[in-house]
């Protein structure tokens, strides 16, 4: 499967992400010829366990995500960052949990927008925002290079388009920048070859940062 | 030659026109062009009778002394001598005038081109071979009309000579002579590229001696030849992209076609049956090259594909749905025909070495400017360096020790790599 980047949208001290500044991304890869292609949506969610013993509630890990993606639609991925495990599961597993009642949604977070075809690149521009709200909490921007899926021959081909992508987006002189953070995916068992449970480590190392982005934010403001 | 106007009646009639014309002057300056063109045409033909009348009294003088010298002749040829002399005396002063009247209007020498009241016309010009020529310019058109079709057939020849350079640059070592300094080069270097790969020919003549060597030369490179129909269902069966588990999908495959997935170096077709080789990059890329007769050494199409393509449209000629290497399959073809063209026992050596060339495709910076990725300003696509020169590509470049300079921008060939834009044809 092609390789991926997913890069966090980082504001400069003092602003937040705005719709505007989604407006400017979005013109800007139109101007590399990007040709809008559709519509994109994940979405993340942060469970809780449901236990009648709140005692116990420290043994279970406290960031146990769970995250479905476009391009598997029948498929649902686990993901605890903190004991750098990563599951693919059947998305029937949901039901399966609300049947159970083991585990509860804390929040849900949607990540969608456009995407766009740039020759052999695919790149999609999506907003961070609640489920159940309209407002926009942060900026991701998915990079994808078609042709090759190892992760390490096309590094250099993906860090020379973020550099090209960096420059063109600097001329518009935006409070802010992407960053790519890249986790280590050897650590999660995961190998060269690029896979959607890649993508769901690379989510759930996005939406740490955007959280505390929104902190950040938030505690300028108080 | 000159007219020939036989018209002795009317030589009375004529003297009388010339003394006539040789009292209205020699010059004729005062009047118009036709005028003097027409007076001219005149004058010309005036010339032609008096000379037939000069030569008519020579004969006559010519057989009164033949009459005079027979022995019972009287007096009258006697009386014809005179008579004649005076009229050949005549005969020749009015061809003296009109000589001298002809040659101030310009008929014997052009001048009357120079004056620029000649309103575009021409005297009429006896040409230096005898030859009358009524309007002048008539002379020229005809001059013209083969000097422009000269030039035009000219101007063909050099366009189609340029286009042959462009598109079949491997045939240019027919021509001779008057090439330019790089033709001439090239001519040279391509003489040691062929002398050296010669030498090293000999145990190169068979498919198994080629793959063989090809793999000893690239480790990386996975080689597999398949029968034709083989390849088309192996084709089919590979994965595409969007299946993650490319492993399930060959066991099951395995199950039909046995050994078909091992890369065994000597092939897994029977050698005189090999129709398609496949050249593979893990991650990189994927090479179909085809043969033609299955069996031979004799390469007929290629075409490059993404490593985690599938599908029937896989073969040697087809098209990769990825733009990098739709554009790199574009340079192959044009890669294969050089090679092909330049010599027809080493192409498909050159050919494959010179795919292998491409492993560093997402890794080698362009030549030129130094940079990855670049944004090709015609195709306005992101693109890799995706040339790699062909041209006096020496596949034996490992095994040369010759000083010669040509040879080493050979293998310093091998290490360049340019993007569409940054390739020109000097380098």
């Amino acid at each position: 499967m092609p390789i991926k980047w997913v890069l966090p949208w980082q504001p400069n001290a003092g602003t937040t992400a705005s719709s505007q500044i989604v407006n400017e991304v979005t013109q800007c890869v139109e101007s590399m010829n990007g040709v809008k292609d559709g519509r994109w949506k994940a979405t993340l969610t942060f469970y809780k366990p449901m236990l009648r013993d709140q005692t116990l509630a420290s043994e279970f890990p406290r960031d146990f995500l769970g995250m479905s993606l476009p391009e598997q639609p029948s498929k649902y991925y686990f993901i605890i960052r903190g004991q750098r495990l990563v599951l693919e599961a059947d998305s029937s597993i949901q039901t399966i949990m609300d049947k159970l009642q083991s585990y509860k949604a804390r929040v849900s977070l949607n990540f969608e927008g456009f995407q766009y075809q740039l020759g052999d690149f695919q790149l999609r521009v999506g907003k961070v925002s609640p489920t159940h709200s309209e407002a926009l909490r942060g900026i991701v921007m998915e990079v994808e290079y078609l042709p090759i899926s190892s992760m390490e021959k096309s590094r250099q081909m993906m860090e020379e388009f973020l550099d090209i992508w960096q420059d063109a987006l600097s001329k518009r002189s935006l409070p802010g920048h992407f960053v790519h953070l890249e986790p280590n995916f050897a650590d999660f068992g995961l190998g060269d070859l690029y896979t959607s449970q890649h993508t769901a480590v690379q989510y759930a190392t996005v939406v740490a940062q955007v959280i505390s982005t929104v902190q950040a934010g938030q505690a300028v403001r108080n | 030659m000159q007219q020939q106007q036989q018209n002795p009646a009317a030589t009375a009639a004529i003297q009388n026109v010339a003394v006539q014309s040789n009292s209205a002057g020699g010059s004729s300056t005062a009047e118009a062009p036709p005028k003097q063109v027409a007076l001219a045409m005149d004058r010309l033909s005036h010339a032609a009778r008096l000379i037939a009348d000069i030569r008519l009294g020579a004969d006559r003088l010519l057989e009164a002394l033949f009459v005079a010298a027979q022995p019972h002749q009287s007096n009258k040829p006697v009386k014809l001598f005179p008579n004649e002399d005076a009229s050949m005396r005549q005969h020749l002063q009015d061809l003296r005038s009109i000589g001298k009247q002809l040659e101030e209007s310009g008929v014997l020498s052009e001048s009357l081109r120079s004056r620029s009241n000649s309103w575009g016309l021409h005297m009429p010009l006896v040409c230096p071979d005898g030859a009358v020529v009524a309007y002048a310019w008539k002379r020229q058109l005809a001059g013209q009309a083969g000097a422009s079709a000269v030039d035009r057939t000219r101007l063909a020849l050099k366009a189609f000579t340029d286009q042959k350079r462009r598109f079949f640059p491997h045939l240019d070592e027919d021509l001779n002579g008057q090439d330019s300094e790089p033709n001439v080069k090239k001519h040279r270097s391509l003489q040691v590229v062929r002398e050296t790969r010669e030498e090293d020919l000999s145990d190169c003549k068979t498919l198994l001696d080629v793959l063989t060597r090809l793999e000893k030369e690239v480790p990386n490179v996975k080689i597999v030849t398949y029968e034709r129909l083989d390849w088309s269902k192996r084709a089919s069966s590979l994965p595409s992209s969007a299946n993650e588990n490319p492993m399930e999908a060959l066991k099951e495959h395995n199950f039909h076609t046995s050994n078909r997935m091992k890369p065994v170096s000597l092939g897994n077709a029977a050698p005189d049956k090999a129709a398609v080789i496949e050249l593979f990059f893990p991650s990189i890329f994927r090479a179909i090259v085809s043969l033609h007769p299955a069996g031979s050494i004799d390469p007929d199409a290629v075409a490059f594909f993404s490593p985690d393509e599938g599908g029937s449209y896989m073969h040697a000629r087809g098209v990769s749905v990825y733009h990098v290497f739709k554009h790199i399959t574009e340079h192959a073809v044009m890669a294969l025909q050089s090679f092909l063209g330049v010599e027809v026992e080493t192409a498909l050596y050159s050919l494959l070495h010179w795919i292998c060339s491409y492993q560093n495709l997402f890794t080698k910076v362009c030549s030129k400017c130094g940079r990855l990725l670049a944004m090709d300003r015609q195709l306005g696509l992101l693109l890799p360096p995706i040339y790699r020169p062909y041209q006096q590509f020496s596949a034996f470049k490992v095994s040369s020790t010759q000083p010669n300079t040509s040879v080493k921008d050979q293998s310093s060939n091998l290490a360049r790599a340019y993007h569409i834009g940054c390739f020109s044809e000097d380098t």
